[in-house]
Order: C-alpha cells, then structure tokens, then sequence
C-alpha cells in the first residue's frame, strides 16, 4: 500500500475571463519527492503554483495538502500550513538589510507555533540560515542592505526565507533563472540538502539540464494543460513535448 | 521674540506632526488614504465631551474611552467598508470621505456648534522660558509627540506585529507569502491610525474648540504633511511638520498672520516642484512606472 500523498492535486481548472489558464490539472506529490514542472512560456506553471498557494483562487477542483482540502484558503493560511514558495521577480524588503529581511518569516505564526513562543536571538537564526544558502559570513555579506546586493544573492535570500518558515512542502518558482552557471551549480547542493532533510519540493524551471539532474519526475504543462509525466529523459522523448517547445509536427 | 518664535514654532510643528502621524501609519502600511481622518479626530472630542459632560466621567477616563472607542470604530470601518473596495483608490478615498461627511455633518446637524465644546487643559499651569511665556498643555504636547514617535519607532523596529506591519508596508505579496495575513494588519493599521487621531485631539483639541469645520482643516493639515514628507514615511512626516510650522509661526511674527497659509501653500509647492514624491518619498520603480 503506497503511503498518502503530501499533495493532491485534482482536476483543477482556472479561468481568467475567457482565458482558460489551467485546465484539468490532475497530479500527487509524494513525501520527499522533488517534482520539476516545466513547459513553454505562458503554459501556466506559474499560475498552478499560485493556485496551491492561494494567491490565485481555483475556478473548480480540489487541491489536497496533507489530507486537508486548501483549494481557495487565503495564502497567509496555507504557508502556515508548511508551504513555502520563492517568486521568479524576488521582492526583497529593500530598506532592511538581509539579515533583517530573515526577521519577518522568523517570527511567523508557523514558526512561533513550531519554537513554542521561544524566539531566543533570531539575528544569529537568521545569520546561520544566510550561511546555509551561501552568504558568506566573512564578507558580512548578510549585514549589507537588501537594495545593494546582486541578483544571485537576492535569489539565495528568497530561498533562506523560504527554508526560514520550516515547510514540509518548497515551491521554488524559477530560482535559476537570471544566474551564472557558477552560482547555479553552488545552488544545486543546497537544495539537494534540502532533499536529504526530507523536505518535499516543485521546483519550476526553464534550465532544463540542471533541473533533470536533480528532480524525481517531470511534469511539462503547456496551454494549461498536462502533456506529459515521467522522468526527465522520458518527457523530452514525447512528440508533444518536442512540438510545444520546438514547434514541430508531432 | 525670537526665542518666543522658535518655541511656539517647535509647538506648532509638533501638532502638525501629531496630526499626520495616524493618517501616515495607515497609508504607509495598507496603502489606505483614510480621508475619513479629520472626522474621526473630531469624533473622539465629541465623544470625550459628552463622557465628561453628559456622564460626568473623569476626564482621563473619558479620553481613554474615547480613544478606545476611536480605535475600535477604524478597525470596523475598515472590515465593513474598505475590505470590499480594496485595492481601488479612488474608491477607498470615495468611501472614506463620505464616511467623514456623514460623521461631521451630523454633529454639525445635532447642533454641536459653539465655543462651549472644548476639552480641558490636563494640568493648568504657564512657565516662562527664556522670556516668553507658555502653558503647560503645549509642554505636554511636545512631550506625548516625543513619546508616540519613539513608541512607534520601537513597535515598527522591535516587535513582530510591527514588523509585519513593515513588511506589508514594502510589499503585500512578500508579506503574504511569509505568513502574514494582510487583512488583518491592514486592519490593524486604520484602526492604529484612528486611535492616534483620538490620541491628538485628546491632547490638542483643549488649545482651541471641537467644531465640524475642524474635522476638515485636520484633514488638509494632515494631507499637506504628509505629501511634503511623502506618503508613508515617518520621517518624512516629522521633517515636513517642522517645515510647515517653523514657517507659519515665522511668517505670524516677522511679516503678518495674513501671509500664513500662502507660506505654507508657497513650501508645499517648492518642495513638490523640486521633488514630486515628497522629501522622503520613494520614486517608484522604473518597472512598476512603465
């Protein structure tokens, strides 16, 4: 007997007018699974994360999340059930410097909820978590203010966030994108890391070669739809996945 | 004289400053231009004047009360009317400007007119400093505005519910994503900003009358500092409130009353020509611009 699922997503469907930007999205989520969900620009990868999240709400169906139906509940409720999730634009809080930005997921619900109301020195929290994600503590790297730092490190900021708020389940909306080659390969390990703890992740992904290298399964959304599931060599093999990214007859 | 100017004019700036504290709280962190402002500072003097008058309450307790109720009455206004049109400024400025109306036009309607409806001084007592006289309820006001910015500078640096507060003031989306619910600070926010217009008239109103027409000239007053210090930032406030007040007591004493409001009206020009954002506003992102 397979164990349950952490999330269920069940005929989903969601319109924006007469757009229809998801539809009939159906897949489960295993416990510790890293799952990539990739497809063209505009097939609706970004509004399926918005949907488990709660920032869009669902025109029908049902999302399942740790055998409680969440389809429609307001974000701030769902991340305190143990979802986090990064966005491709980061929006740092510009004004505090990096470790202070850590300070607001630090003292959520969730994580006062988790700590038993102990915060005790959340700075140096905050600090080991920067560490974690790669700001060099050295270079003080974490002190800087948010507004002066380069992209790459803006990225790793949104991902310490996320880790922050103690998820079960992390949504990872293109976190390579925008980065070098470089910075991605130092990314990789720590959401590998990620993995060994047992977190469950999704990560979204146009950089295809280094997400097939991490994830268990692939799913390629296209026109809100799902064209394909399996693993990451399996996919790319279908002919209507080589004709949304390609364009060519199937 | 000159000590007598600059004295009145560090009172006078603080009153600017304690009128425009709230209606900034609230906009800097929901984004709510609460135009309903001015009426619910008039509100509470009514309300502490018919505790005092009609009941015959304490003053202290009355003002509490008043307060209190100010508060509450922010944060239903925002449950019940502006949750529905949040979002849609201009219809946030509609609804809360014509919740103002409604309040100070029925007062005005009940017949609440007249020199009769003051509050009283809290402690009745003048000094003389360096040669120029001044009462002990414009001390007082100097020092509950020192005390409410450092309050609200410890609350917004030093709690989690004002960080939050911070945090949604930057970006509502992030804020959501980290677990904060944004209905409820947004809430929060009018109801605080309501609660510091009832804490200013406490204090402020004993210097002069409650009249409905001051509901309105609060209103601008308000509006007119936080545009020069830009909207949203505390120190933008504080700044714009010594700007304004240094030069309207100046203008009273070196050149004539008459030229008061076209002074003012002359630095809100100045400093909205040269900087359109305020002194401390934030220019909006390119991309958010485009």
């Amino acid at each position: 007997m397979h164990p349950s699922p952490l999330l269920k997503v069940a005929g989903l469907y969601k319109n924006f007018g007469g757009v229809q930007a998801i539809h009939d999205l159906s897949f489960d989520l295993a416990r510790g699974e890293l799952l990539g969900l990739i497809g063209p620009n505009g097939s609706g990868k970004t509004t399926a994360v918005n949907l488990i999240t709660g920032f869009v709400k669902p025109t029908e169906g049902n999302i399942i999340y740790n055998g409680q139906n969440i389809s429609g509940l307001p974000p701030y409720k769902i991340i305190r059930m143990g979802i986090a999730r990064t966005f491709q634009m980061v929006k740092p809080f510009y004004q505090l410097p990096a470790y202070k930005n850590m300070i607001i997921p630090l003292y959520s619900p969730r994580v006062k909820k988790r700590v038993g109301g102990k915060y005790g020195d959340r700075d140096a929290v905050a600090l080991d978590l920067l560490e974690e994600v790669g700001f060099e503590r050295d270079a003080f790297v974490a002190y800087k203010s948010a507004s002066v730092l380069p992209q790459g490190y803006l990225k790793r900021l949104e991902l310490a966030k996320a880790i922050a708020l103690q998820p079960d389940l992390i949504i990872l909306d293109e976190l390579f994108s925008g980065l070098s080659l470089a910075e991605v390969a130092s990314i990789v390990p720590i959401i590998e890391k990620l993995r060994l703890e047992g977190k469950t992740i999704i990560m979204i992904e146009h950089r295809l070669k280094e997400l097939f290298r991490i994830a268990d399964r692939i799913i390629v959304l296209n026109y809100g739809e799902k064209i394909a599931e399996g693993f990451s060599n399996e996919v790319m093999e279908s002919d209507a996945v080589k004709k949304a990214y390609l364009g060519a007859e199937a | 004289m000159f000590i007598g100017t600059v004295l009145y004019a560090v009172v006078n700036s603080v009153i600017l400053a304690l009128l425009a504290i709230g209606f900034n709280l609230t906009f800097g962190i929901s984004g709510v231009a609460n135009f309903a402002y001015g009426a619910l500072y008039i509100m509470s003097a009514y309300l502490s004047w018919m505790l005092l008058n009609l009941l015959e309450l304490p003053f202290l307790l009355a003002a509490v009360i008043s307060i209190l109720i100010t508060t509450l009455c922010g944060a239903l206004m925002y449950r019940f009317v502006l949750l529905r049109v949040r979002g849609q400024a201009l219809s946030e400025v509609i609804a809360t400007f014509g919740i103002g109306l409604a309040i100070l036009e029925l007062f005005r309607y009940l017949g609440f007119v007249g020199f009769e409806y003051t509050l009283p001084v809290l402690i009745d007592h003048s000094f003389v400093i360096f040669g120029a006289y001044i009462d002990m309820q414009r001390i007082l006001i100097v020092i509950v505005g020192a005390v409410l910015v450092i309050f609200l500078w410890l609350f917004t640096h030093h709690t989690s519910i004002g960080l939050a507060f911070r945090g949604i003031a930057q970006d509502e989306r992030t804020a959501l994503s980290l677990g904060i619910n944004s209905d409820r600070i947004a809430t929060l926010s009018v109801s605080f900003g309501a609660g510091l217009a009832a804490i200013a008239a406490t204090i402020i109103i004993p210097l002069g009358s409650i009249s409905p027409s001051e509901g309105y000239d609060v209103l601008i007053k308000a509006l007119a500092v936080c545009i020069i210090g830009g909207l949203g930032s505390t120190g933008g406030v504080i700044v714009a409130s010594f700007v304004i007040g240094f030069a309207e007591r100046f203008t009273d004493s070196y050149i004539s009353s008459h030229w008061t409001m076209i002074v003012s009206l002359a630095a809100i020009l100045i400093v909205l020509t040269i900087k359109p954002s305020g002194l401390f506003g934030k220019q909006k992102e390119l991309e958010e611009r485009i």
